[in-house]
């Protein structure tokens, strides 16, 4: 087991925006968090890497608390949104960054990346752009790969498909697989797009205003059953 | 359709998002600007009165005839400096079924609305229509009102065009430095005096009034010109920013001190690549001439260095108060990115420590030529080193933790108030009275120079404990990050 969360609440005014009571991740897993808006998946996501202060409850990753603990930050590499770009900086500065916080070398976060050449489809490197002056697609392409860079054992990506291309969407499809496949990464993923997160994850969990209403491994029926729910 | 734009621009000034500090400043820019007119009025009815109080025995017309010129040079150069450009505003407009040349019109009578383009009312136009109206009779006086109506109108429209000029392509801005500084030497050789032909100008016009409309002529070529500027280049990308290709850049000497090197490395670059931060460390740069005002030799050989003490922590501590009083604001953008990597909050403050110490010094190593005045100021200025970055830097960090106001970098530098709450002004406070603290004791018993040498030793003191300050605003910061986080999330 990777994550746990425990009796967690967060609230704002009156209104509860998480309410888990236990929730369990095990190591290799891909889950799937889906949900309408303000179903408190981003909340959740920012209080697994401790941004936000829960009310109550706390997280565990590998058994520690993470609020007040940098440990986990050594396996856990995210991307939720451009607020963890440097917007000012151009992409292979910010590469050789992150690149840097796990001490590698310049040349070999440059080396590294070749390996995204097609994941990036020419449109990232050597380009002379701050980030802040990327489109949207490749602003998220940037940080999914800078996430990617940091080898974790725990990757937590808020909406990766969006204002990605058809093309690139089955890369990174393709690329999490596999990842899950070599190094046993565990995966939490949110989206809005039911086709992609029952194609790459095996487990699904469905929340509702703060609490989770489902949660299930997949099989061939997953799809029909989020769509019947979701259409209610 | 001019209206509506207008309607919309009032609307969007006081919906705006921050709209309590935004109207906060602009009271405050409001009380400035009523200041200025209030003034301008005063200057405008006393005129007369002034000029012969100020130069007695000179002609009233002749000095003032050689001052409007000399005015609008004065007030071309600020508009370059101060007067924004409208721009942003019409992006939501330009995909809709509206003639770009309504939008054009927009631009240019939008921008007419600024303060630089009330205040010369009130300055001349009341002695036109009192002294010039009774000498020289009221049709030379209107053609006066006229001619500084229309220079106003050429001033605003040219500062536009130059400053549109210079965002698009930025070696301009060279030749246009060049030809005001050329200018300037002249006047300042006394080559060619701007008071001189103001003087032949205005004089021609007591003659021979109807000449007056040529300054309308040129303020209106000047208004088609920007038209047609605009009408050619009406596209946002092109209207706001330079298209040059960006480098990656590395600092070897930062990167000696590993993890925290990369993180001041980082705050570098942010400080070099915005438009904002860029002007507050110009702004250090520039304080750095303060001495001159304060470093006096009389008050030196008298030993009285109460106001020298503070221009010595003003001078090299400029770029820690003036930087550090927005801290950790700067970052709001990627503060959530910096918390989830790895790094931790130790690190994130030593950054902050190695950034003011390498700027602080090297505003010490230049500023020491003040020691040329004599080797006494070296001596309070190695003090107000001492306690810039043994103390001061502190104080600044420990205020930081408490600010969550975020500050939007893509906005521009001049008249924007973005991130200033009152904790900003208390900064400055304690900033700046501490070392008075140290000092005054000696002093007032008769050994100034004993104060200075506490003041340096608290300095050093506190620069060979900083570990243990370290420890204590990571403590701090941890505390409230949560709080911080969540402010700069509503940027």
């Amino acid at each position: 087991m990777i994550l746990e969360i425990i009796d967690l609440k967060k609230v704002y005014g009156n209104k509860t925006v998480v309410n888990i009571d236990d929730l369990k991740i095990n190591a290799g897993e891909t889950v799937g968090l889906v949900g309408n808006n303000g179903a408190g998946k981003t909340t959740l996501f920012r209080i697994v890497l401790d941004l936000i202060r829960p009310n109550q409850g706390e997280v565990r990753s590998k058994g520690k608390n993470v609020a007040g603990n940098d440990e986990w930050k050594t396996y856990t590499a995210s991307y939720l949104d451009e607020g963890f770009l440097i917007d000012y900086l151009t992409a292979e500065e910010y590469f050789i960054f992150i690149g840097s916080l796990h001490h590698f070398s310049p040349a070999h976060v440059m080396d590294y990346l070749k390996q995204y050449e097609e994941f990036f489809n020419g449109e990232v490197l050597n380009k002379g752009k701050y980030i802040r002056d990327f489109s949207k697609g490749n602003q998220n392409k940037i940080g999914i790969a800078a996430a990617l860079m940091q080898n974790p054992e725990l990757l937590v990506l808020d909406e990766p498909f969006a204002n990605l291309d058809p093309t690139t969407q089955i890369r990174l499809k393709t690329l999490i697989r596999s990842l899950k496949n070599e190094h046993a990464l565990t995966t939490l993923i949110s989206s809005h797009d039911l086709n992609h997160v029952t194609d790459v994850c095996d487990r699904i969990i469905l929340l509702e205003k703060g609490l989770i209403i489902k949660d299930f491994n997949k099989d061939e029926n997953t799809l029909k059953e989020l769509e019947e729910y979701f259409s209610e | 359709m001019l209206s509506t734009f207008l309607n919309h621009q009032w609307k969007a000034f006081w919906r705006s998002r921050n709209k309590g500090t935004s109207i906060a400043a602009q009271l405050f820019l409001g009380f400035v600007i009523l200041y200025l007119l209030a003034l301008a009025i005063l200057v405008g009815f006393g005129m007369e009165l002034i000029i012969g109080k100020l130069l007695p025995g000179k002609d009233v017309f002749y000095v003032f005839n050689g001052l409007i010129l000399y005015y609008f040079a004065i007030d071309f150069l600020m508009r370059l400096q101060l007067q924004e450009l409208p721009t942003l505003s019409i992006v939501p407009y330009l995909h809709l079924r509206i003639p770009k040349q309504k939008i054009v019109n927009f631009l240019n009578v939008r921008s007419l609305f600024s303060a630089f383009n009330i205040l010369p009312l009130f300055i001349f136009i009341p002695f036109c229509c009192t002294a010039i109206a009774e000498v020289y009779g009221p049709f030379v006086a209107i053609m006066y009102v006229i001619s500084i109506l229309s220079l106003s109108a050429f001033n605003n429209f040219t500062a536009m065009y130059i400053k549109r000029l210079t965002t698009v392509n930025v070696k301009a801005i060279i030749g246009v430095v060049v030809v005001i500084s050329s200018l300037a030497l002249l006047e300042y050789f006394k080559i060619l005096s701007i008071t001189e032909i103001s003087n032949r100008l205005f004089s021609f016009i007591t003659l021979h009034p109807p000449t007056a409309f040529t300054f309308t002529i040129v303020a209106l070529v000047m208004y088609f010109i920007n038209g047609k500027y605009l009408q050619r280049y009406m596209y946002t990308e092109e209207l706001s920013t330079a298209q040059e290709k960006k480098v990656s850049t590395a600092y070897p000497f930062l990167d000696r001190f590993g993890a925290v090197g990369v993180l001041a490395a980082l705050e570098l670059k942010l400080i070099l690549r915005h438009k904002r931060t860029r002007s507050a460390l110009i702004m250090s740069l520039v304080f750095m001439l303060y001495g001159f005002l304060f470093y006096k030799k009389l008050l030196l050989e008298k030993d009285d260095i109460r106001m020298m003490l503070f221009a010595a922590v003003f001078i090299t501590g400029s770029s820690i108060s003036i930087y550090g009083q927005f801290m950790f604001g700067w970052q709001a953008a990627h503060f959530d990115g910096l918390m989830v990597n790895k790094t931790n909050l130790k690190h994130f403050i030593k950054a902050k420590f190695l950034l003011f110490t390498t700027i602080s010094t090297i505003v010490a190593i230049i500023t020491s030529f003040y020691g040329l005045i004599s080797p006494k100021i070296l001596f309070i200025q190695f003090a107000a080193y001492c306690y810039n970055i043994g103390i001061g830097t502190v104080i600044v960090l420990y205020f930081a933790t408490w600010n969550s106001k975020a500050i939007d970098l893509s906005k521009g530098s001049t008249f924007n108030y973005q991130g200033i709450s009152a904790s900003q002004f208390i900064l400055m406070v304690p900033y700046f009275l501490i070392p008075y603290a140290f000092y005054l004791p000696f002093a007032l018993n008769g050994h100034p120079y004993w104060g200075i040498a506490c003041l340096a030793f608290f300095g050093l003191l506190a620069l060979c404990t900083r570990s243990f300050w370290v420890t204590f605003l990571a403590n701090e910061l941890n505390k409230r990050r949560y709080k911080i986080a969540e402010g700069f999330r509503e940027l």
